[in-house]
């Protein structure tokens, strides 16, 4: 679960990107507006948490400006401006969530859930295929009913092609959800790693599909 | 305007006083001088009457001087008049030259005939009595009448109460006016006051003053600069402390992540360096609070309170020997003049803004830049400032630089955002300027600045 932070104050946005880590988010942490622009040109992210008031461009114009080019990407305002009418120009400008600063880090991490969740079309907190559910909430994993312990990695791997039910997922596509910015990956981890969930959920539960990637098929 | 035990006075009671009494005053003036004006020609009226009433009996006596017994009876009613109106009742004496009473009315009094012809007050019955005595051309007959002055008087008096009267009853309806017209003269100045004290401090809408007398729009002006002034204050004040909450949230946000980390982590190096962030975090904090507090005492006053000669070549030796240190390869050069360059000031308030400066500096230069610390002298003005070569300020930032909280697009967070401004209140407080300058040959420079310097006796 790749998120991008835009935080221009250092103490904080370290706090917050330390805090995500936690939660077995991969972080991109940008301090301006224009870095901003740039990072979301590249990557793929499943959210992004957008600070206002930012040093070379401002927040609201950012996002004004993603919605405009019809960029579906949540986003989530984390801002020192409480008004309600300041809530009211984030929301309208294509937010989808705000919240106010000072904040509560674990509020912060299930309002990200509910943010992810919403965007891949489903209101049910929990993820489901074939006897397996993911609980993105308790970071806990089922297959029948009992327990299956998975790695962080393994785990954010899983909730990637759950949340992508009907799609293949490129290689690149899946690192691209699994590591931040200068965090190295091997040229055959996520090889590994879908080696590992094939071997707790199933070898059929997960298809390689030549040249193309990885699809959910069904478990045995 | 206050009375002698300090109260203010009423300016509507002294206006009715004041008006009032020199209104009644003229009427009581002009009434006793009618009174007198009535009384005199009542008087002359009543002399005039008893001259004319002697002549025709002096006539009478000539032209009758055989018949003057049957005269008597009708000429008795003269005396016998009712005393009413202006009809004072007459009596008198008809006589020969020689003063031999010829005929007399019943009541008359009993002065001699012979008394020099002319008009005479008497005794007569206890009374004053007005007497004339006339003579006949050929002295052969002599008239005397006379009138009880008291019933003149009485005359006289209803004469005059005519004519004053009228003002008498004008006068309560005069008061009145006077009252009516002072109270609808001062009711713009009542208006005004009743709208005054109706505002809150909410509504600092300037006074309407169309409806205000001329008198009043120098008050109602001079009021008006002052709402403008307190809305600008309440304006700065409210925009001031919606600025610091802002300053203050963010590293208390920082602390209360930092701190959830450390809370949440299982790892301990990443905990350590969580409640590392924390610290940082309050301290952060804390000199935001500093650096108001520092202000907030800056801004109430009118100037430098502990005014002294200060060497402002020694203040750029102090700060450049205690500058922070710089962890990124950066320069600091100091280039101070070798002579003292005095001005009168505080030493630790200028040590403050030069502190400021060369902590801008380093903040908004790339690393390895040069920054030097300057106090120079040029002609008749000395400059205290900081000089770098780095890229500068865009031009339409320049004059925001010292607004409070302000932070140029470009900059990071880490300052409190208050330093320039305090910094530009101990200008104020110097009679001086804080002045930004992009340099022609590319970086900035900020200073403050002495116009119309002199070389002090003692430097």
């Amino acid at each position: 679960m790749r998120i991008l932070l835009v935080e221009d104050d250092a103490l904080l946005g370290d706090g917050i990107r330390a805090g995500l880590k936690l939660a077995d988010y991969a972080v991109d942490w940008v301090r301006d507006g224009e870095a901003a622009r740039l990072a979301l040109l590249d990557h793929a992210y499943q959210a992004c948490l957008l600070d206002l008031g930012l040093p070379r461009r401002d927040g609201l114009s950012l996002l004004g400006d993603l919605r405009r080019q019809g960029h579906q990407l949540p986003v989530l305002i984390l801002t020192a401006r409480d008004t309600s009418a300041d809530k009211i120009a984030g929301l309208d400008a294509g937010a989808d969530d705000y919240l106010t600063k000072p904040f509560d880090l674990l509020e912060l991490q299930a309002r990200l859930r509910a943010l992810i969740r919403r965007a891949g079309g489903a209101a049910t907190p929990t993820l489901a295929h074939a006897g397996i559910v993911l609980d993105p909430a308790s970071k806990r994993v089922t297959r029948d009913g009992q327990e299956v312990a998975l790695s962080a990695r393994e785990f954010t791997l899983l909730h990637d092609l759950l949340r992508h039910k009907s799609h293949i997922r490129s290689r690149s596509q899946i690192e691209e959800s699994l590591y931040a910015w200068g965090e190295e990956t091997g040229s055959n981890t996520v090889e590994v790693y879908i080696h590992n969930l094939r071997r707790k959920l199933g070898v059929n539960f997960i298809r390689t599909v030549r040249g193309l990637g990885y699809r959910l098929g069904d478990a045995d | 305007m206050p009375d002698r035990r300090g109260r203010p006075q009423s300016l509507r009671r002294r206006l009715l006083r004041t008006v009032g009494i020199a209104a009644m005053l003229a009427l009581a003036a002009s009434g006793a001088l009618s009174y007198r004006q009535a009384q005199h020609e009542a008087e002359e009226l009543m002399d005039g009457h008893l001259a004319q009433s002697a002549r025709l009996l002096l006539a009478l006596a000539s032209d009758r001087q055989d018949h003057l017994a049957d005269l008597a009876r009708p000429l008795a009613t003269l005396a016998a008049a009712e005393a009413s109106g202006y009809e004072a009742p007459l009596e008198f004496q008809i006589g020969r030259g020689d003063g031999s009473l010829l005929l007399r009315s019943q009541d008359a009094p009993n002065a001699s005939l012979l008394a020099t012809p002319g008009y005479t007050v008497i005794e007569h019955d206890g009374h004053p009595w007005r007497l004339l005595t006339v003579a006949s051309s050929a002295a052969d007959y002599r008239v005397q009448v006379g009138q009880s002055i008291r019933l003149r008087d009485r005359a006289a008096l209803e004469l005059a109460s005519q004519a004053v009267l009228p003002m008498a009853l004008i006068s309560p309806m005069l008061l009145l006016l006077i009252y009516l017209a002072v109270r609808r003269a001062l009711k713009p100045l009542d208006d005004l006051a009743g709208d005054v004290a109706a505002r809150s401090p909410a509504n600092l809408e300037a006074l309407p003053g169309h409806r205000a007398p001329l008198e009043a729009q120098p008050l109602i002006s001079a009021l008006n600069r002052l709402l403008i002034k307190l809305r600008e204050t309440l304006d700065r004040e409210r925009r001031f402390t919606a600025d610091a909450a802002h300053e203050l949230r963010t590293p208390l946000a920082a602390v209360r992540v930092q701190a959830q980390v450390a809370q949440l982590t299982v790892d301990t190096d990443d905990r350590r360096r969580a409640l590392a962030q924390v610290l940082a975090g309050s301290d952060r904090a804390t000199r935001v609070v500093e650096q108001l507090l520092r202000l907030a005492r800056l801004d109430p006053l009118a100037d430098v309170a502990r005014a002294a000669d200060v060497d402002l070549a020694e203040i750029a030796r102090q700060v450049f020997a205690e500058r922070p240190p710089d962890g990124e390869g950066r320069q600091i050069r100091l280039r101070a003049a070798d002579r003292p360059l005095q001005v009168s000031g505080d030493a630790e308030l200028l040590r403050i803004v030069l502190g400021n400066l060369l902590d801008n500096g380093m903040r908004h230069t790339p690393p390895g830049s040069t920054i030097t610390v300057f106090a120079r002298r040029d002609r008749h003005q000395v400059a205290l400032g900081v000089a770098d070569d780095g890229p500068g300020v865009a031009p339409d930032e320049l004059p925001r630089l010292a607004e409070r909280f302000y932070r140029g697009r470009a900059a990071r967070s880490e300052g409190s955002g208050l330093g320039l401004a305090i910094s530009q209140r101990i200008a104020e407080l110097h009679g001086t300027c804080l002045e930004f300058e992009n340099l022609p040959g590319g970086g900035f420079e900020a200073r403050l600045r002495w116009p119309g310097w002199r070389r002090s006796p003692a430097g």
